[in-house]
């Protein structure tokens, strides 16, 4: 089953998001903060990071460059989903691992789903 | 990266629209979820719960940010009020939204403290925003605490929110240290929020002739209001 680490600080969309991942067959797990994140890097070794930007704590900029300063997860794919997407430029965002930027305050449950499949 | 790329003045009008974006958009989520047929009863009971307890909290924001902008023309009246029983009252108010997210909050302190002249709407505003961002920043489990200080030589009473979650770093807490004296920040500047809450609090807090402030703890923070006490009838 393919491993989806979601980095969202707001506990009711998290579970909300999750829900949707898991019923679409991913194996799920939900880090509330970038430090969090981090830990779950290491041990849960997920495939995708579906990454708000907006964090309590570091943003999730600290956690992008972190995961870059490493050969192994700067190989994983994330996704940004934030209520700031318009502020992104997706190209610049490459360089950082971020294959696809997905708005919060537009986007249906299947947007998440389709935005996973599309960076596997 | 460079982020300063397409940052722009926030006025307190931009940071409004922001601060309503995370509610606005969660409450669409649920009600999405609310939608899906799947779904157990329970599930669609927490979920009405969760839209509903969200709506009150942006309504919330909506209600500071017009009355922050009466405040040069209303006269508001000051009045020794007991900091302890307004605490309970607050506390009593934020009950539901702490349970529902897995949190408790709590008043801790003197049971009789020194009376402070405030006006209760605008006390019980700051105390409810400081409230609602702790219980942002607090850990699940944990409680967030209401506290009273006075400090009768300089003859101040302190009301504060502590939470327990991650420690700030030193960058994060120069920056709320810029928030808490100025105007809302340009969004690429914040660590997470524009800074309009704590901008009203310290609006609300000049009006009663108060300040607001923040306290940095190994596991959080703690964000407070100063104000005089009275010299009527204390309650010690």
């Amino acid at each position: 089953m393919t491993r989806v680490l979601l980095v969202e600080d707001d506990a009711w969309l998290a579970e909300v998001e999750a829900s949707i991942i898991s019923d679409a067959g991913y194996e799920v797990l939900i880090a509330p903060h970038a430090p969090a994140a981090i830990d779950l890097v290491d041990s849960f070794h997920p495939e995708v990071i579906v990454l708000d930007v907006l964090l309590a704590g570091s943003t999730a900029f600290a956690l992008l460059n972190e995961l870059q300063s490493y050969s192994d997860t700067g190989m994983v794919p994330v996704i940004l989903c934030t209520n700031i997407a318009d502020q992104f430029d997706a190209k610049k965002l490459k360089e950082y691992g971020v294959m696809k930027v997905v708005d919060k305050t537009t986007m249906h449950p299947s947007d998440i789903i389709a935005a996973i499949r599309s960076v596997l | 990266m460079n982020r300063g790329e397409g940052s722009f003045e926030v006025t307190p009008l931009v940071a409004a629209a922001h601060e309503l974006k995370a509610p606005l958009a969660l409450m669409r989520q649920l009600a999405l979820r609310l939608g899906d047929e799947t779904i157990s009863d329970g599930e669609r009971q927490r979920l009405l719960q969760q839209t509903v307890l969200t709506s009150e909290r942006a309504l919330r924001l909506t209600s500071d940010l017009t009355k922050a902008a009466r405040l040069d023309s209303a006269l508001f009246q000051l009045e020794p009020i007991n900091p302890d029983q307004l605490c309970r009252d607050v506390v009593s108010e934020l009950q539901p939204l702490f349970q529902a997210y897995g949190r408790s909050v709590a008043v801790k302190g003197r049971r009789h403290p020194l009376l402070l002249v405030a006006n209760r709407d605008l006390l019980r505003r700051i105390l409810l925003g400081f409230s609602d961002n702790a219980l942002h920043y607090s850990q699940p489990g944990t409680a967030v605490h209401l506290q009273i200080q006075a400090f009768k030589q300089s003859g101040v009473v302190r009301v504060g929110v502590r939470d327990f979650g991650p420690a700030l770093s030193s960058d994060m807490w120069r920056t709320l240290q810029k928030k808490l004296d100025s105007a809302p920040q340009t969004i690429h500047a914040r660590p997470e929020s524009s800074g309009l809450g704590l901008f009203i609090a310290s609006q609300f807090a000049d009006a009663m002739n108060g300040r607001i402030g923040a306290v940095r703890h190994k596991d959080g923070a703690t964000f407070y209001v100063e104000l005089q006490a009275s010299n009527q009838l204390s309650f010690l």
